[in-house]
């Protein structure tokens, strides 16, 4: 019963979650919207640079309008009360999704700074350790993937493909 | 039968026998990483073929070309991902086949769909090239609208749980397309003053955020899992070369529909193998009779998807070689490459250099060949990449997808890019939004806005879509692939209604 209980709770979240998602998308598009409704137009055709994407935007909006009312009938009131709740359980449990993420977005900001290879050694290391089972064996594995996909890929593009990968500062 | 003949001896020596092996090796590997394409492999291989005799460097890039189009079904079967545009509809399939323990199958059905859909494509560049490709240059910006609007109905079969964010999706899509420089007088749009996004979004990173992104950082959901050092997928390696040979055999029409889906849309210059993919998986689930199977893992989806891009090489080669148009990127490349040899392309070249069109006829031929004989004998070192721990393989293919989005523009601010649109990818997969629509509207985009603009610009008109007769049919098209769609959804809901009574 308890089981139905958290699943019916889960299902509702998500629903909260989607029309949180269908509100933010709402606003970005009523923007957008206005945005090209101010474009110029051009003299030598019918259809402006505005033109399309107000298509666009006119339609996502109505159907986004018509999402949220749906969502809104669907969710019961007192579900609100427990998102919170929800969201820390989901976040608690999609931890190393959020570390992955963290990590990417270190990874590729430092990369113009620090140049490719040791960016990237820095990442894979941080990351395959966190991931890896804590056996030497997997931290050897991590280290020797972490040089090849470092400096030996920098080397193969810039030796055989003379593509050039960040250099760094 | 002299030129015929002439240009056979040519591609069947060792010598470019040896290269076109080298080369369909090398296509084969570069789409199975995700971020590496077709294309990409085309131009790195287009400096070596300078030294070449034109014939001789133009089957090298041919069996680049073929074994591209195939190894992006390794990524998309075994990894989820697609390794190239063109096998976006090969995950919907082969990857849940894959998951729910039949790998090896999954990869052996693509294998042999892309081979046969290369083969008949082949034949019906030999037969048909002059007339199609006459039809094709015929079609105007009002034609190819409505073929864009054809195709964009393909998002009904593509929804997944629920119409509503599906078709939000497809409206996103096309929104990401508009951001940038306008496709016609080039006017900025959207790029709230950032360099980033001033030169738009490169549809090649927004498809490596969305669909590799998303799904690597879905791979680590299970903490716990991954500490155990799960696999990517557990099942049997087993390939099966003969008995999915005759199991794809075995859905004749699927293979030729998918396979003429892909001749005629790689026929149409500006479309390809990333239209072609999709719409030739829409044509079989539509057709199927058992269209809820697809997405859980069905052959037929494989089949349809891998067969309708493979055929989309030699579709491409319709225009190239009749009138000299280049219908995609890869085909500009290929074009290039015999003009280096100073050979003139138009329609001329058929009957100049008769050798040359028929060594290029069987290039293809013997391309697909060396592409099924490669895949069948190095499958089972491919298929290893699923016994690889998932630790090893998410940071590692991260990287991958980093160099690769990196090496198409040489720009940094892609990579902030592409971590941004990963993020938002794994968002909407957790909102439970389908991904494959927004990829769609993010590629029919552009092309409907410039066709849509252009056509009004030639006569401001708009009854002209509805009285050239080409555009009547697709509008036509689209309208009974609505109507279908919404006939399937009713008929299911009320299946489902039916099914819930005796509860």
């Amino acid at each position: 019963m308890s089981q139905i209980d958290s699943r019916s709770t889960q299902q509702e979240s998500g629903e909260i979650a989607r029309l949180l998602s269908y509100i933010a998308l709402l606003a970005v598009s009523l923007g957008l919207f206005l945005e090209a409704r101010a474009m110029p137009r051009s003299r030598f055709e019918v259809l402006g640079a505005g033109a399309f994407p107000m298509l666009v935007h006119g339609c996502l909006s109505l159907l986004l309008v018509a999402s949220i009312i749906a969502s809104i009938r669907k969710i019961p009131v007192g579900a609100y009360g427990v998102f919170a709740s929800a969201i820390v359980t989901w976040a608690r449990e999609k931890r190393l999704v959020l570390f992955l993420f963290l990590c990417l977005a270190i990874y590729v900001m430092s990369m113009p700074v620090i140049g490719y290879p040791i960016a990237t050694l820095l990442f894979l290391l941080a990351l395959q350790i966190t991931l890896a089972p804590k056996t030497r064996t997997a931290i050897a594995t991590a280290v020797v993937l972490s040089l090849i996909f470092s400096y030996g890929l920098n080397w193969l593009f810039a030796e055989v493909f003379n593509v050039f990968l960040p250099r760094g500062r | 039968m002299d030129a015929f003949l002439l240009g056979a001896s040519e591609v069947l020596s060792l010598t470019t026998l040896a290269m076109m092996l080298a080369g369909a090796i090398a296509g084969i590997i570069a789409a199975a990483i995700p971020g590496f394409t077709v294309t990409m492999a085309i131009v790195l291989t287009l400096p070596l073929t300078f030294t070449m005799d034109a014939l001789q460097g133009i089957s090298v890039m041919l069996s680049v070309y073929v074994g591209g189009y195939t190894g992006g079904l390794i990524s998309a079967a075994l990894l989820g991902i697609p390794g190239t545009p063109s096998s976006v509809a090969t995950t919907f399939d082969a990857f849940p086949m894959a998951r729910k323990g039949e790998p090896g199958r999954a990869l052996s059905l693509g294998v042999w769909a892309s081979f046969f859909g290369t083969i008949i494509s082949t034949i019906v560049l030999i037969i048909a090239a002059p007339p199609l490709a006459i039809f094709a240059v015929r079609l105007g910006p009002w034609e190819y609208f409505s073929l864009i609007v054809f195709a964009l109905t393909i998002v009904a079969s593509l929804v997944g749980n629920s119409l509503q964010r599906g078709l939000i999706a497809a409206l996103i899509g096309l929104a990401i397309s508009t951001v940038g420089a306008d496709p016609i007088m080039g006017r900025p749009r959207f790029d709230m003053g950032w360099e980033l996004l001033a030169a738009g979004l490169p549809f090649l990173v927004v498809l490596i955020g969305i669909f590799a992104i998303s799904q690597l950082a879905s791979e680590v959901e299970d903490a716990d899992a991954i500490k155990r050092g799960e696999k990517l997928v557990d099942g049997e390696i087993e390939f099966k070369t003969w008995a999915v040979m005759r199991e794809v055999l075995m859905r004749p029409v699927n293979l030729i529909r998918s396979s003429m889906v892909g001749v005629a849309i790689g026929a149409l210059p500006g479309a390809g193998g990333s239209i072609a993919n999709l719409v030739a998986y829409d044509q079989a689930k539509r057709a199927s009779k058992t269209p809820e199977e697809f997405g859980k893992g069905t052959p037929d989806g494989v089949v349809a998807s891998e067969a309708g891009n493979s055929a989309t090489a030699g579709g491409g080669l319709i225009p190239l070689i009749s009138l000299g148009i280049p219908g995609s990127a890869v085909d500009a490349i290929l074009m290039a490459s015999l003009m280096v040899h100073g050979i003139s392309v138009g329609p001329r070249l058929i009957m100049d250099n008769a050798d040359l069109v028929y060594g290029m006829f069987l290039a293809m031929a013997v391309s697909s060949l060396m592409m099924l004989v490669v895949c069948v004998l190095s499958m089972r070192a491919f298929l290893r990449v699923a016994e690889v721990p998932k630790w090893v393989v998410v940071p590692v293919v991260l990287v991958c997808c980093v160099v690769g989005s990196f090496a198409l523009n040489n720009r940094v601010t892609d990579l902030y890019l592409l971590a941004a649109v990963g993020l938002l990818g794994y968002a909407l997969k957790a909102l439970d939004y389908p991904l494959a629509p927004l990829v769609l509207g993010v590629i029919l985009g552009p092309i409907a806005e410039t066709n849509l603009r252009r056509a009004l610009m030639t006569e401001p008109d708009w009854s002209l879509f509805l009285t050239r007769p080409v555009s009547l049919v697709f509008l036509v098209a689209a309208v009974l692939s609505v109507a279908w769609a919404i006939r399937g959804i009713l008929k299911s809901r009320n299946e489902a209604r039916s099914g819930k009574e005796p509860i």
